[in-house]
């Protein structure tokens, strides 16, 4: 602990310290609560750049001038009072002086957030308002067909899946990477010619009411719900606000358009007839049959009384065939081929960070650290404990952003762990571990368990780990702003 | 937490891979493990020894003011007796500083290191030592005394004649006149002592041949020449264990025969056959893709080679084989092979966190086996005499 205060110190009054504010606050989003939090939770300050650096964004290089700028004057007007006392003309005043220059830190890093804040309020929000407008207007000239992509998670991936199909007849443009918020939307409208068959836009939702504002704006003739978890339960406080935002989808499209993903136990209760539902078992009247899942793809037969479309994919895990099944399903309903929409499906890479499989020094790196959420967990433990391998090894930091539920959560996650049997499983150590290792005990879990302090020396050493014939399944991220 | 000292560098041609090995192959895999410290042993090209965390990091070895930073360091001292310690030196006082070293690791290739000189040096010090012990070592490390040894066990090797440093300065024509009625062209010409194929030849006539005896015999004061195996497929096998060896996976290097094993295809990044790849991963077949039966006859020879040496801890054994023939030819060991060969024990399924703490248990259980081996003798000779 002494080691920490002293290195937080040495920070706190070196030439570094503008730099890690404005990376605290970049990696907050630019949310003052959450940047505080952070703040005073952080004991060891020179860890808090540990696993990224500030971007230099235009936003960040103004913080972060305007921090050192104002450090410098708070400085020189401590020496300037220490210098009056010394020729004697303010008594006390070097220790007025000394008072100005011990505090800079703790003083910038608070009153920092209010320029934060009313450049939120007077600059960014009216930007984003005249942006979102422009969209709004945009989208309702558009002639394509406009689908909504919505849910806890799998959104991207889902994303992805329906522009590699559908763009490889039709001209689809769809919102780039996972950016799904109004902002992006807006950026993602400007760039559109109006001679796109189909517009595919991802809905991020992070606080209530996003679902609505961001169908307010697209206005989508149909929509994807991809599943249902407890995520951003720092916003959300219960699954079932979360389950009520996402559904809001409903009141844009028709019933028989909004496309549920059925599977996690969490939706199941919201699921309404009208719905067209789609999991591992097939989509309406298409049924899966003769599944094989490796570590090299998952291959299926959708079945349906008239045709059979044999699907074969990169993609890992159970989980990804009820996407499959949905894809294939709407490429059918656009008119596709099922010779084209099999070739397409072929052709549809793992998401990077996204149950993507590598070779590392002869073994099967599966790296999934993009997931956040215990359905994709879930997935994962179930095709870890699927596929043989002479050793297997599961490496997670837990979920951020659990909040309640953080403890049962995590609980459960050592029970799914336990059931997955790794031979070893290694903790990123955080402030959830002891939960895992509840669910573990309680589990009855006896193989390897290692806590590991310091998750890049894990990661950067990984070959050193491993060889021929393990599988090593890495999920979830823990980002230096979760403590 | 027990003190490892890695011991490495060493006056020796092969000094630098030997740096390569220890850092990248056994310190930091050691440091990985987090049960033992580390304490970096290394040997100058002029022979003093340092010892210095510093010297754990490639980076120190790679800077040009290396030879500077050196000279910062004070040369350390072993002592040996009940334990093995390292005498460092204080800086300023010269107050000495004494660590106990619970286990040593060598990383030394070639002469005056893997050629049985540490392991001797070391049986002074009461600790268990990774590796071959002296006597396996020095046989091991003669190419010509362990071509007799595998030919006294009737064990096929490729035909050969060996000759001294000073006999081919000496009497170059009596040398040129034998090779010439006993072997046929083309020949390797080959230093006896050496490893990572430094300072070896393929010759295809009578000039190539002088060439290649001066070359061998600069770097060695004995050099071997043998004949070139037809339709030759070369392999290699690592091997760990002392008395129930576990064979790695039988590796064909992809190289063709005119550009041997040679060091730099073996060692250096992007070397000839690397393709841009570190070490030997980039040109070689793991497993060998050969007849079946030939893959067991080499793992089956080998294996007999590990035990008639009495090799332990690690070796590499280096096989001939002519394919027409169905043949298998022993051809050299490597007591320490270059990089643990990690590589293929990586393929074997053994991971480079694994293969040191392997080697570690080896070398406790040939310690301790060696413990309870009687090596005093009570006699009244002193008193009668």
């Amino acid at each position: 602990m002494i080691r920490k205060i002293i290195n937080s110190f040495i920070v706190f009054y070196s030439p570094k310290y503008p730099e890690i504010i404005s990376y605290m606050l970049q990696a907050s989003e630019y949310r003052g609560l959450n940047y505080l939090v952070w703040f005073w939770k952080t004991t060891d300050f020179s860890k808090v750049e540990y696993r990224k650096k500030l971007e230099k964004t235009k936003v960040a290089i103004i913080i972060y001038n305007f921090l050192t700028l104002a450090i410098l004057i708070q400085i020189l007007i401590g020496i300037y009072l220490i210098y009056l006392n010394i020729v004697g003309r303010l008594t006390g005043g070097w220790a007025f002086g000394l008072g100005i220059i011990v505090l800079y830190p703790v003083l910038w890093s608070q009153i920092i957030v209010i320029p934060v804040f009313f450049a939120r309020i007077l600059i960014i929000n009216p930007y984003q308002k005249r942006l979102s407008k422009k969209a709004k207007k945009i989208f309702a000239d558009h002639k394509g067909i406009k689908i909504a992509v919505a849910g806890s998670y799998g959104k991207t991936s889902l994303k992805e899946f329906l522009f590699t199909v559908l763009g490889s007849q039709f001209n689809v443009a769809m919102t780039p990477k996972n950016k799904n918020v109004a902002l992006s939307h807006a950026q993602f409208a400007l760039g559109l010619n109006n001679k796109e068959d189909i517009l595919i836009v991802e809905f991020g939702e992070g606080e209530p009411g996003d679902i609505k504002r961001f169908s307010e704006i697209f206005k989508p003739d149909s929509g994807i719900i991809t599943g249902l978890s407890p995520v951003h339960q720092d916003k959300y406080k219960s699954v079932d606000a979360a389950a009520k935002d996402l559904f809001t989808l409903e009141k844009y499209v028709a019933g028989n358009k909004l496309f549920v993903n059925n599977q996690s136990k969490y939706i199941k209760k919201y699921i309404k007839k009208s719905y067209s539902c789609f999991n591992e078992d097939g989509i309406a009247d298409y049924r899966v049959k003769k599944v094989s899942s490796t570590e090299k793809g998952i291959s299926f037969d959708l079945v349906s009384k008239k045709e059979t479309l044999k699907i074969k994919s990169k993609l890992l895990g159970r989980h990804q065939i009820g996407p499959l099944c949905l894809v294939a399903y709407l490429g059918l309903d656009f008119g596709m081929e099922k010779e084209d929409i099999q070739k397409a499906i072929l052709k549809i890479e793992p998401y990077e960070h996204r149950m993507q499989a590598y070779t590392l020094n002869g073994a099967t790196i599966i790296d999934d650290s993009y997931n956040g959420n215990i359905e994709g967990l879930r997935a994962g433990l179930e095709l870890l404990r699927e596929l043989k391998f002479r050793k297997k090894i599961y490496v997670t930091p837990g979920l951020v952003d659990q909040g309640s539920l953080t403890k049962e959560i995590h609980q459960e996650i050592g029970h799914l762990i336990a059931g997955a049997n790794p031979d070893q499983v290694v903790l990123i150590n955080n402030s959830v571990t002891h939960y895992i290792q509840e669910g573990l005990t309680k589990a009855g879990f006896k193989n390897d368990l290692v806590i590991e302090k310091d998750p890049l020396f894990y990661y950067n050493n990984l070959a050193d780990f491993v060889a021929k014939g393990d599988l090593v399944l890495i999920q979830n991220d823990w980002t230096d702003n979760y403590l | 937490m027990e003190n490892v000292a890695v011991i490495f560098g060493g006056v020796s041609t092969e000094h630098d891979i030997s740096i390569i090995t220890a850092i990248s192959s056994i310190i930091r895999p050691l440091q990985l493990l987090k049960k033992y410290k580390i304490i970096p042993v290394y040997i100058s090209k002029q022979g003093i020894w340092y010892s210095d965390p510093k010297l754990a990091k490639i980076e120190t070895f790679q800077a040009d003011d290396l030879e500077d930073n050196l000279s910062k360091l004070k040369p350390i001292s072993l002592e040996f007796g009940k334990y093995l310690k390292i005498i460092k030196s204080g800086v300023i006082g010269g107050r000495k500083k004494y660590i106990n070293i619970d286990l040593v690791f060598p990383a030394m290739h070639g002469t005056n290191g893997e050629d049985g000189s540490l392991s001797g040096l070391l049986n002074f010090g009461s600790v268990p030592v990774v590796g071959c012990s002296l006597r396996a070592s020095v046989l091991a490390m003669d190419k010509v005394i362990a071509k007799e040894i595998a030919v006294a066990n009737k064990i096929d090797v490729a035909d050969y004649i060996d000759s001294s440093k000073s006999e081919i300065e000496e009497n170059l024509e009596g040398v040129l006149s034998k090779i010439n009625k006993n072997l046929t062209f083309p020949l390797f010409v080959k230093p006896a002592h050496l490893g990572s194929s430094i300072g070896i030849s393929r010759v295809r006539d009578q000039k190539e041949l002088i060439n290649g005896l001066e070359v061998a015999s600069h770097y060695d004061d004995r050099v071997l020449v043998e004949e070139e195996i037809p339709d030759l497929i070369e392999v290699t096998l690592p091997i760990i264990g002392n008395q129930h060896p576990i064979p790695a996976l039988l590796e064909r290097p992809l190289s063709k025969v005119e550009d041997f094993f040679d060091f730099d295809t073996k060692y250096m990044r992007g070397g000839k056959k690397g393709k841009g790849q570190k070490g030997s991963q980039g040109y070689s077949e793991i497993p060998a893709k050969i007849d079946k039966k030939l893959y067991q006859d080499a793992i089956s020879l080998a294996l007999r080679i590990y035990k008639i040496f009495g090799l332990s801890g690690i070796s590499r054994v280096d096989m001939l084989i002519n394919q027409k023939l169905s043949k298998v030819y022993f051809n050299e060991i490597n007591p320490l092979p270059g990089g643990l060969y990690s590589h293929n024990f990586n393929q074997a399924g053994i991971s480079n966190v694994e293969l040191v703490e392997k080697l570690i248990f080896y070398a406790k259980e040939r310690y301790n086996y060696q413990k309870n081996i009687t090596s005093t003798f009570s006699t009244n000779y002193l008193k009668q005499f």
